[in-house]
């Protein structure tokens, strides 16, 4: 009898699942079935809605700044005698970093992506007012600067050692040249073709022209003040003050043990100054994006919160409904009946409910969205996400009850016949 | 009644121990995420000058050039230049005023043992601590200097007085910084404003400065500009007074007026002011001068972030979720007790008792998920305080919280069981007892 049933579940068809009755069983349990109706539905919109976000978080974190992330550190060197001459300190450290065999290029600079502070100009192609103005960040590298951030020239030249300028910070002196990124040159002179851009002449604030002299693929501001990231441009400038900021690219894996060395040896040249703050790019990257990193942790901890609680809701109450429902089934197995039967009945009631949760949870899910994008600027939910969602939803549904309805497959139908 | 009803609530509840902790567990968790999202946005808004939030006032000018904004769309810079900000102040028509701007220098102390250090100044005039609050440990601050008379006198934050001075009162002792002779004349006590709205430039939860020396001393000695400065003009000089004479802006302009009905007489004097500027061929915008206080100030800057709003309302959601759960737990375990309860209506209990005992089973567990909820939120916040170091200056739990947590928690199990008793109270005993 057992074996000739398993033959027969072989050719089950959705003929033989009796939806009206289930669904007349759906409606008389009014109560318990809005309960797990609005929980899938309100899973849904967190999940879809969470999901997102934090897609868009990842997307962040992984944006490329342009440089050299993974070989680079940067360190202050504060003088504080008033012997202390820094033009001299930073030519005399420069040059010997430059000459230990693990450092690709050093560079003296305060603003680099992470650093979190930089100048911002702006930028015209012609001095007139009403000109297209581009605001750019500002860098200030020598002509050792494009190695030592690891930047790629796409069009153009590196700077000459003569045409960098040292000067204190309230110098008002202009350079000749300036070298720009690639999104900048395309703002500014509305042209893919980066080779044309070598030549033509920019206007600095109104007031300075400088000849542009190179550019470079990608190399983003160090803070997204106005909304331009991967606008910057690069001075041939060294700005002298008595603390000043080495940027520093090592050879590939030899980052850390370089960072010692080099805090060693400056610590040692000199009895006048302090070296302060050395730390890895990615060590401050880590910092930028904490907020980021942050929000994408609370997110999944949440979500998978939600989940278990959602799936142990549903759980619950199915095996709830199977054990008052027990006598039920086994009469059915004794009417003819079998396990295949039974399970696709299970199977289905599931999916109805979540179902239901489904189309509940996409108005949810919209709602909730068109909420935060009015009021917190987020973009638009994409529809994929929900189909996400719903699909993951679905399985957790089907996972959910997996136990309780093996269990009432194997409901012997002996139990009818029990009082 | 009420200790039966209590002691057969605690019975119920241990002989259906697995779910009881499951219902209790699942409000827990819905509370504890929203506990925890709320408390941030609590915490986050508190009042950082409680006494006087509503009299102390930003003062934010606009003396930025005819075709552009200093702040998009079209806004006055928060900071304000050194004429303005020495011209208001010594002006003196508030209660208190002082402008201010962060900066740095060595410090070299006089005993060897201590290595120097890069301390970071905020240079102010001395109204600002009477005007902020900021308790003092030993010593005072200065009075605002007169425009041409400045003295080296410096205040420690505590923990400089710790490694300068191992803790000791250290009024009255020299302190060799920035290239010249100190004489410390005060030394704070903890300090640390969460925001910090004075000067929110550097991170709005960062901590305090180091030292803090009069405001001319920045000029005396060309101290760097730190935070935000910000010039329209691009051919100023090379000078360090000639940013001071131009309309770069660097100064974070503060008042405190005695009482909030000045505020009106304070904006006409800035109009005075603007006007006579303008005169003298400033001040080429006519934009309204912004007065916010302390409370719209933040507002105005956004310290809480978008992101806290959006985990708050998702963690509402969240919930939700675990109240239908519980609902539908609470229900399937009324239900199991149907039997139970049918006796007992039999044998003369009627419906208000069925009720009262049921609502007290679902206060206790209440109860219960409030001390889960409580437990998680600790840990929460704690998990909060790693992924954000810098929140973790003010994070802690206070009683308002502690109540909310246990408050939320039963009216939560409250309503999740309101169903599911009625239901139950409602059942004709008669069926149920063969």
């Amino acid at each position: 009898m057992k074996r000739n049933n398993q033959t027969h579940s072989n050719s089950v068809s959705l003929s033989r699942i009796p939806f009206l009755a289930l669904l007349r069983t759906l409606i008389r349990q009014k109560y318990t079935f809005t309960m797990l109706v609005l929980q899938i539905g309100l899973t849904l919109a967190v999940l879809s809605n969470g999901l997102f976000i934090v897609s868009q978080r990842l997307e962040v974190l992984q944006r490329s700044t342009g440089i050299d992330e993974t070989n680079t550190f940067a360190l202050t060197s504060s003088g504080f005698t008033t012997s202390f001459n820094p033009e001299n300190s930073i030519k005399a450290d420069l040059n010997a970093l430059r000459q230990l065999p693990n450092i690709v290029n050093a560079v003296a600079t305060y603003a680099f992506p992470f650093s979190g502070s930089s100048d911002w100009d702006e930028l015209q192609t012609s001095t007139g007012h009403n000109e297209n103005i581009v605001p750019a960040a500002s860098y200030k590298l020598d002509e050792h600067g494009i190695e030592a951030l690891g930047l790629i020239l796409v069009a153009g030249e590196n700077f000459n050692a003569d045409e960098v300028l040292w000067q204190t910070e309230s110098a008002k002196t202009f350079p000749s040249v300036v070298i720009i990124t690639a999104k900048l040159a395309s703002d500014l002179f509305n042209s893919a073709d980066w080779s044309t851009v070598v030549g033509k002449t920019i206007y600095i604030n109104a007031t300075h022209s400088a000849i542009v002299k190179g550019v470079v693929k990608q190399l983003q501001a160090p803070w997204n003040a106005a909304g331009k990231i991967e606008s910057s441009i690069i001075y041939p400038r060294v700005i002298i003050r008595n603390s000043a900021r080495y940027f520093i690219r090592t050879k590939p894996n030899t980052l850390q043990t370089t960072m010692v060395e080099v805090e060693e040896y400056l610590a040692a040249s000199s009895q006048q100054r302090m070296i302060r703050k050395v730390q890895s790019i990615q060590s401050m990257k880590k910092q930028v994006y904490g907020p980021d990193i942050g929000a994408i942790s609370i997110l999944l901890v949440v979500i998978s919160a939600l989940s278990i609680v959602a799936s142990l809701g549903i759980a619950g109450l199915t095996s709830f409904n199977l054990v008052k429902r027990k006598k039920q089934i086994g009469i059915r197995r004794a009417l003819g009946a079998n396990k295949t039967d039974i399970l696709s009945y299970c199977v289905a009631e599931n999916v109805i409910q979540s179902t239901c949760g489904v189309f509940l949870g996409w108005l949810l899910a919209i709602g909730l969205n068109i909420f935060l994008v009015s009021q917190y600027a987020l973009p638009k939910l994409p529809l994929s996400y929900l189909a996400i969602a719903t699909l993951c939803l679905y399985i957790l549904g089907l996972l959910a009850i997996l136990k309780p309805a093996i269990k009432a497959m194997n409901i012997s139908p002996a139990l009818a016949t029990k009082d | 009644m009420f200790n039966y009803y209590l002691s057969l609530s605690l019975k119920n509840i241990t002989n259906h121990k697995g779910l009881s902790v499951l219902i209790a567990s699942t409000i827990g968790l819905g509370i504890a995420a929203t506990m925890i999202s709320y408390s941030l946005i609590y915490l986050m808004s508190k009042d950082p000058l409680p006494l006087k939030s509503e009299r102390v006032y930003h003062i934010q000018l606009d003396n930025w050039n005819l075709n552009t904004a200093a702040i998009l769309p079209d806004l006055p810079p928060e900071e304000v230049s050194w004429r303005d900000a020495l011209n208001i102040v010594h002006a003196k028509k508030a209660k208190f005023q002082a402008a201010h701007a962060i900066t740095w220098g060595m410090v070299t102390p006089a005993d060897n043992n201590i290595p120097p250090f890069l301390g970071i100044i905020r240079a102010t005039h001395g109204e600002f601590f009477p005007m902020f609050d900021v308790p003092f440990l030993f010593g005072q601050a200065w009075q605002n200097y007169p425009r041409d008379r400045v003295e080296n006198v410096t205040v420690l934050s505590k923990s400089t007085n710790q490694r300068i001075f191992g803790g000791a009162n250290s009024v009255g002792q020299t302190l060799p910084m920035l290239g010249q002779l100190f004489t410390v004349i005060g030394v704070l006590d903890d300090w640390h404003p969460s925001p910090k709205f004075f000067d929110m430039s550097l991170g709005k939860f960062y901590p305090p400065e180091d030292l803090y020396v009069p405001l001319q001393i920045k000029a005396n000695l060309e101290l760097p500009h730190g935070g935000n400065s910000n010039c329209w003009q691009t051919n100023i000089g090379d000078s360090y007074q000639a940013f001071l004479n131009s309309e770069c802006v660097n100064f974070n302009l503060w008042i405190e007026l005695s009482k909030q009905q000045d505020k009106m007489q304070f904006e006409n004097y800035l109009e005075d002011y603007v006007q006579q500027q303008r005169a003298l061929g400033r001040f080429p915008k006519t934009t309204q001068n912004i007065m916010l206080d302390v409370t719209q100030w933040l507002a105005h800057k956004g310290v809480v972030s978008s992101d806290i709003h959006v985990f708050f309302y998702l963690s509402l959601f969240f919930l939700l979720v675990c109240l239908f759960n519980a609902a539908s737990l609470l229900s399937t375990k009324f239900t199991a007790m149907t039997a139970q309860i049918a006796l007992r209506r039999a044998l003369g209990a009627n419906r208000q008792a069925i009720f009262s005992q049921c609502l007290i089973e679902t206060i206790m567990l209440g109860c219960l998920g409030a001390l889960i909820g409580f437990t998680l939120c600790v840990l929460g916040l704690n998990g909060i305080k790693i992924l954000y170091p810098e929140f973790s200056a003010f994070i802690t739990l206070d009683m308002t919280l502690l109540f909310m947590t246990i408050g939320i928690s039963i009216l939560s199990s409250v309503l999740a069981g309101l169903v599911p008793t009625i239901n139950v109270c409602v059942l004709a005993p008669a069926s149920y007892l063969k």
